[in-house]
């Protein structure tokens, strides 16, 4: 297994209450992950962990087998890997074009390459034409179609959709599941959330699912290198090997 | 009655005919804040977005502590800098006082608890995605930071026009630092101020209105921005 994280007796606290407590979690790098669990449960406070936006409160987390340097101005780099695409995309103020170009500005890419990448990825999420439409005047479905484009844009090794299906119409979602089904065949580790039970049998991936924080059922456990077996019997161990 | 409009017809007349002492007045008034805002700019504003995105113990302090110097009187803070640069005080020795520098230091003053607080309320009030979003999306912490302050530009400038707008009306600072000498620290303030009292009622009210075309500008480069 090519393991792209590795968590270790992991929490993360916010104002001093435990909201994700994990024993021990390892991410294969070429699959796409399903996080369910109910609101609350700690899915975007898991995926906010794994793009490195959120820091743990105790515990270990590798990525590449290397520790995360939490706190060290360098931890950008590390972030230009891992993309998170939120439940509600915030577009900047400009055009569609501005915005799917603004994380290949940051990573100093010539205008050359940063139009073919825009035009690309547009042309993936379906949204070629769009590129001088003002990006805050698009619908939600648009909104989160441009959000997906920017992040496909960066080429980065995980993609991480929080609700990527959640409120959008059926045409989006369909375009949106093809997409996220295609990705982790170009090499892209995909880690989507969703409320929808019947997601993670349609697109096929692994299934982590979390209540009140904690892992309770991981399917498809491998060898991963943990102490611990992985069990999908509930009540479960704070365990799972993805 | 009458004595209104005819100060009136003067002062238009004075303003029109480009009255070298009016303009020599209104050149320094506009440039002495124009370089106090600048200085007020580059530390209010990071002072801000430090104030407003970062939890530290003495937060609460540091924004009270804003809010009472935004409410400093002029004269206070001109009679503290009289103190300073005047040649018994500690940097006597430099020759500042009555000379615009003085004038600039003592509008920065005034200005930066403005801009700093409105920075920081701006900072505070901003969407929570914007600063995760720039990060997720592989920017630095600086460059976090300055697409934070690109998005909320319309409430930097406002802060910016608000900080102009008190230190180009002020008159303590001007008057104290400055000395209010002609052609060389007399602002458009303080020559109100002087020639009401001398009796020429039109030169003042010229400069007063003046001064009142100068807030008005500001205010419509301000509606035009937001209107962008």
């Amino acid at each position: 297994m090519n393991s792209i994280y590795c968590i270790n007796e992991l929490t993360v606290a916010f104002g001093g209450r435990t909201v994700l407590d994990l024993h021990r979690l390892v991410i294969d790098g070429s699959r796409l992950h399903i996080l369910t669990g109910a609101n609350g449960a700690g899915k975007s406070t898991l995926l906010n962990l794994l793009a490195f936006l959120t820091p743990p409160a105790s515990g270990e987390i590798m990525f590449d087998n290397a520790p995360v340097p939490w706190g060290s101005p360098s931890l950008f780099r590390l972030r230009r890997q891992a993309t998170l695409m939120h439940q509600f995309p915030y577009l900047f103020t400009g055009s569609v074009q501005e915005n799917v170009a603004y994380g290949l500005r940051v990573r100093g890419m010539t205008a050359t390459e940063q139009r073919q990448r825009i035009a690309e990825a547009l042309a993936q999420t379906g949204l070629t034409g769009f590129e001088r439409r003002n990006a805050l005047k698009l619908s939600g479905g648009e909104v989160r179609r441009v959000a997906m484009a920017r992040a496909l844009a960066l080429r980065p090794r995980v993609l991480l959709l929080d609700e990527p299906l959640a409120n959008v119409d059926y045409e989006t979602a369909l375009l949106l599941e093809e997409l996220i089904t295609s990705l982790p065949q170009q090499g892209i580790c995909v880690i989507m959330t969703t409320h929808e039970p019947n997601h993670a049998e349609r697109l096929g991936g692994r299934t982590i699912h979390l209540v009140s924080g904690r892992i309770v059922q991981a399917d498809g456990a491998a060898e991963g290198p943990g102490p611990e077996a992985v069990s999908p019997v509930v009540p479960p161990p704070r365990s799972a090997v993805v | 009655m009458g004595f209104i409009t005819e100060s009136l017809r003067t002062s238009a007349a004075l303003i029109v005919s480009l009255d070298p002492e009016v303009f020599a007045t209104v050149t320094t008034s506009l440039a002495v804040s124009c370089c106090a805002i600048v200085l007020a700019a580059l530390i209010g504003v990071p002072a801000g977005v430090v104030v407003g995105l970062h939890d530290f113990p003495l937060k609460r302090a540091a924004i009270t502590l804003l809010n009472t110097l935004m409410a400093m009187p002029t004269v206070v803070v001109g009679l503290l800098l009289y103190g300073i640069l005047s040649r018994q005080g500690p940097l006597g020795t430099m020759g500042l006082l009555f000379t615009p520098s003085a004038m600039v230091i003592g509008q920065t003053l005034l200005a930066v608890p403005i801009v700093a607080n409105y920075t920081v309320g701006v900072v505070q009030g901003a969407d929570p995605r914007i600063l995760p979003t720039a990060l997720t999306l592989g920017a630095g912490p600086l460059e976090g930071v300055l697409q934070l302050l690109r998005q909320v530009r319309f409430g930097i400038v406002a802060a910016l026009i608000a900080g102009f707008g008190r230190i180009i009306a002020e008159v303590g600072v001007a008057m104290m630092l400055g000395g209010n000498i002609r052609g060389y620290t007399r602002t458009m303030t303080t020559a109100i101020a002087l020639e009401t009292s001398k009796g020429e009622f039109a030169f003042g009210l010229a400069l007063g209105l003046i001064l009142m075309t100068v807030a008005l500008a500001i205010n419509l480069f301000l509606n035009t921005l937001q209107q962008r």
